[in-house]
C-alpha cells in the first residue's frame, strides 16, 4: 500500500476519533455548565410560578412526578420483564412460543416511542375513559421500556443459563427451587440495574407522556389517576414554546445529573459485579 | 405439580409482549381504515399537501414521509463513516484503557434523552446555522440531520467496534507475523469481513433514526413541505405528536396520522427484520471463521 494511502486512512481515523470524543465531552459539557451557572436551590424546591407558568419559580413538582413515573413503570415494566425471561431463559421449550415472544420483544423495541405515546393516548385515555393521569403515563412507558428491560436481562442469561439448568437438573431440585435459591440471589442486582436502567430511558423520554399525562403545571400528583408533571416534558415545553432559557438550562441540569446518577450507579453495580465474580 | 402451576403462570404473563405488539399493530391499523378507503392514494398524492384544516381539507402523507427518509438517510450518511472510523481508532490507535473508558462515556451518550439533544441542537446548531448560511431560521432538514447523527454515534460505535474486536482476535496474530501495518490489515482484512457488521449496525441505525421523535421535531421546523436540505420539513413521528391530541377522534385527519403511523410501523419490523437475519447470519458466519 503506499504510504501516503495509509497516513490518509491513520488521518481520517485519528479526525473521527477525536471528533467521537470531543462530541461526547461537548454534550455533557455544555448541558452542565450552563445548568450549573443558571440552577438555584430555589429552583429545585419551588413549584412553577410566572405568567406564561415556567418563567420563573422551580420545578420540585416535576422533580417527584418524574420519580413517580419511574417507580411505577419501573414496577409494571420490572415485573412482567423478569418473568419474561426467566419463562424464555428456564421453562419454555418450545421453540415457537419462544420464538414468539423473543420477535415481539425484539419488534416493540424498535418502535418509535411516540407510537406508544399514540397508541396509549388513544386506548388508555380514549376508549378505556382513563383520565390524563400518572397511571395512563405509566403503563405507556411501561410498555416502552418492556422490551428493553426484557433484552437486557436476557443476554444476562443467556452466558449461563444453560448450567445452572443443567446442574439443578442433575441434582434433581425442582425450577421453584432453582429460581427461588439460585437464580433470584444471584442475579437480582443485574435485574435491579437492568429495570433502574430501563427506568432511565423511560422518565427521559417525553413522547409517550406528553399525551397522557404530563402537563405544565400540577402538585405533585396524591394519586395515581391525577395528572403530574414531567421533567423531560417539562423541558420540551420551555424550550419549544420559549418560556424561558434560564429555567430550560436548569431543568436539563436536572434531568441529566438525575440520568447520569442512575446510569453511573447502575453500569458501576454491573461493573463491580463482574468482576467480583 | 407446582412446576406446573408456575410454568403456566409465566408463560400467561410473557406472552403479555406479544399481546401488547399484537394490539397496537391491530389498533393502528383499525384507525388507519378510514382513511385508507376514504382517501386511498389521496394520501401519496404527489400534487396534494398536507392541510387538514384548509376550506378544501388534504390529507396527503407524501411529503412527510420523504422527509422522515431523508432525515434518516442523512443523519446514517453523516454518523455512519465517523463512527466506523472512530471504532476503527478506538481498536486500533489508542491503548486498551483509553478505548474502554471512551466507549464508557460513548455508552453514557446513548443514555441522554433525546429531549436534551433536541435542545442543544436548537441552541447550538440551529443558532450556528442561521449565522453560518445566513437563514432567517435554522430549523432545517439539515439541523435535524446533524444532531440524529450526534444521536446515532454511540449506537454504531459500540456496534461497530464489537464486530471489530471479534475479527481482530481471530486475524491480529497473523497480521503481526506477516509485518503489515495496522492500515493495511484494517483496510485489507478487517473492513471486508466486518462488512456484513456494518450493514447490520446501518440498518437497524437508519430504523432508530426514522422513529426518532422529540429531538427531530425541536430543530426540524415542522412544516409539512416537500424536504430541502436547507428548507423546513416534518416527520411522521412529529406530526403525530404535535396533531394527533387536536385532531378529533374519528376524523379522517386522526386516520390519516394512523395511516402514516402503520406505514411507520410496519417499515420499522422490515428494517429490524433485515438487521436481524444480518446479525444471525453473521453469527453462523463468525463461527465458520
Amino acid at each position: 500500500m503506499k504510504k501516503y494511502k495509509s497516513t490518509l486512512f491513520k488521518a481520517i481515523a485519528w479526525l473521527c476519533g477525536g471528533f467521537v470524543i470531543s462530541a461526547t465531552l461537548f454534550v455533557f459539557g455544555y448541558i452542565l455548565y450552563h445548568g450549573a451557572l443558571n440552577i438555584t436551590w430555589n429552583f429545585v424546591f419551588d413549584r412553577p410560578r410566572g405568567v406564561p407558568i415556567g418563567t420563573q419559580g422551580g420545578v420540585f413538582p416535576a422533580v417527584t412526578g418524574t420519580v413517580l413515573l419511574g417507580a411505577l413503570s419501573g414496577l409494571i415494566a420490572g415485573v412482567l420483564g423478569s418473568i419474561t425471561t426467566v419463562f424464555l431463559a428456564f421453562y419454555c421449550r418450545n421453540k415457537y412460543l419462544g420464538g414468539i415472544i423473543r420477535a415481539a420483544v425484539y419488534l416493540l423495541s424498535g418502535m418509535s416511542s411516540i407510537l406508544f405515546g399514540l397508541v396509549g393516548y388513544s386506548i388508555l385515555l380514549n376508549i378505556l375513559g382513563l383520565p390524563r393521569s400518572l397511571l395512563a403515563a405509566g403503563i405507556t412507558v411501561a410498555v416502552m421500556i418492556l422490551p428493553y428491560i426484557t433484552i437486557r436481562v436476557i443476554k444476562l442469561f443467556e452466558e449461563d443459563s444453560a448450567e445452572v439448568l443443567h446442574a439443578s437438573l442433575a441434582l434433581g431440585v425442582s425450577k421453584t427451587y432453582m429460581l427461588r435459591k439460585l437464580i433470584l440471589p444471584n442475579y437480582s442486582i443485574n435485574i435491579l440495574t437492568s429495570i433502574t436502567l430501563g427506568v432511565a430511558y423511560g422518565i427521559g423520554a417525553a413522547a409517550p407522556v406528553m399525551l397522557t399525562g404530563a402537563v405544565l403545571n400540577a402538585p405533585t400528583p396524591q394519586h395515581v389517576t391525577h395528572p403530574f408533571m414531567s421533567l423531560s416534558y417539562h423541558l420540551l415545553i420551555l424550550v419549544s414554546e420559549g418560556i424561558s432559557l434560564t429555567n430550560a438550562y436548569a431543568s436539563a441540569f436536572l434531568l441529566m445529573i438525575i440520568l447520569l446518577a442512575l446510569n453511573l450507579i447502575c453500569r458501576g453495580l454491573e461493573y463491580f459485579k463482574k468482576r467480583g465474580g | 405439580m407446582k412446576d406446573k402451576a408456575v410454568l403456566y403462570l409465566l408463560a400467561s404473563v410473557s406472552l403479555i409482549t406479544p399481546a401488547i405488539f399484537i394490539v397496537i399493530l391491530v389498533h393502528v391499523f383499525y384507525e388507519a381504515m378510514p382513511a385508507a378507503t376514504g382517501l386511498g392514494m389521496l394520501l401519496f398524492d404527489s400534487e396534494g399537501i398536507w392541510r387538514p384544516f384548509g376550506q378544501t381539507p388534504s390529507f396527503s402523507i407524501l411529503n412527510i414521509i420523504l422527509t422522515t427518509v431523508y432525515v434518516a438517510l442523512l443523519a446514517v450518511g453523516i454518523a455512519a463513516p465517523i463512527g466506523g472510523m472512530a471504532a476503527i481508532f478506538l481498536n486500533y490507535y489508542t491503548g486498551r484503557r483509553t478505548a474502554r473508558i471512551t466507549l464508557a462515556f460513548v455508552d453514557l451518550l446513548a443514555g441522554v434523552p433525546s429531549v436534551i439533544y433536541g435542545f442543544i441542537g436548537l441552541l447550538v446548531v440551529v443558532r450556528n446555522f442561521e449565522r453560518i448560511f445566513n437563514m432567517s431560521a435554522g430549523e432545517s432538514v439539515l439541523a435535524a440531520g446533524v444532531v440524529l447523527s450526534v444521536m446515532l454515534l454511540p449506537y454504531i460505535i459500540s456496534t461497530y467496534s464489537e464486530s471489530i474486536e471479534k475479527a481482530k482476535s481471530k486475524y491480529d496474530t497473523a497480521s503481526m507475523a506477516l509485518g503489515i501495518s495496522a492500515e493495511y490489515s484494517v483496510l485489507k482484512v478487517i473492513i471486508p469481513i466486518t462488512k456484513r457488521g456494518a450493514a447490520a449496525a446501518v440498518v437497524s441505525a437508519f430504523g432508530r433514526a426514522s422513529s426518532e421523535t422529540i429531538a427531530v421535531m425541536m430543530v426540524i421546523g415542522n412544516a409539512p413541505i416537500f424536504p430541502r436540505l436547507l428548507g423546513r420539513g416534518q416527520t411522521i413521528s412529529g406530526l403525530t405528536a404535535l396533531e394527533i391530541s387536536g385532531a378529533e377522534v374519528g376524523s379522517l385527519h386522526a386516520s390519516a396520522i394512523y395511516a402514516a403511523n402503520l406505514i411507520m410501523m410496519l417499515t420499522l419490523s422490515v428494517i429490524l427484520l433485515t438487521a436481524y437475519l444480518l446479525r444471525r447470519k453473521l453469527l453462523s458466519e463468525y463461527e465458520k471463521i
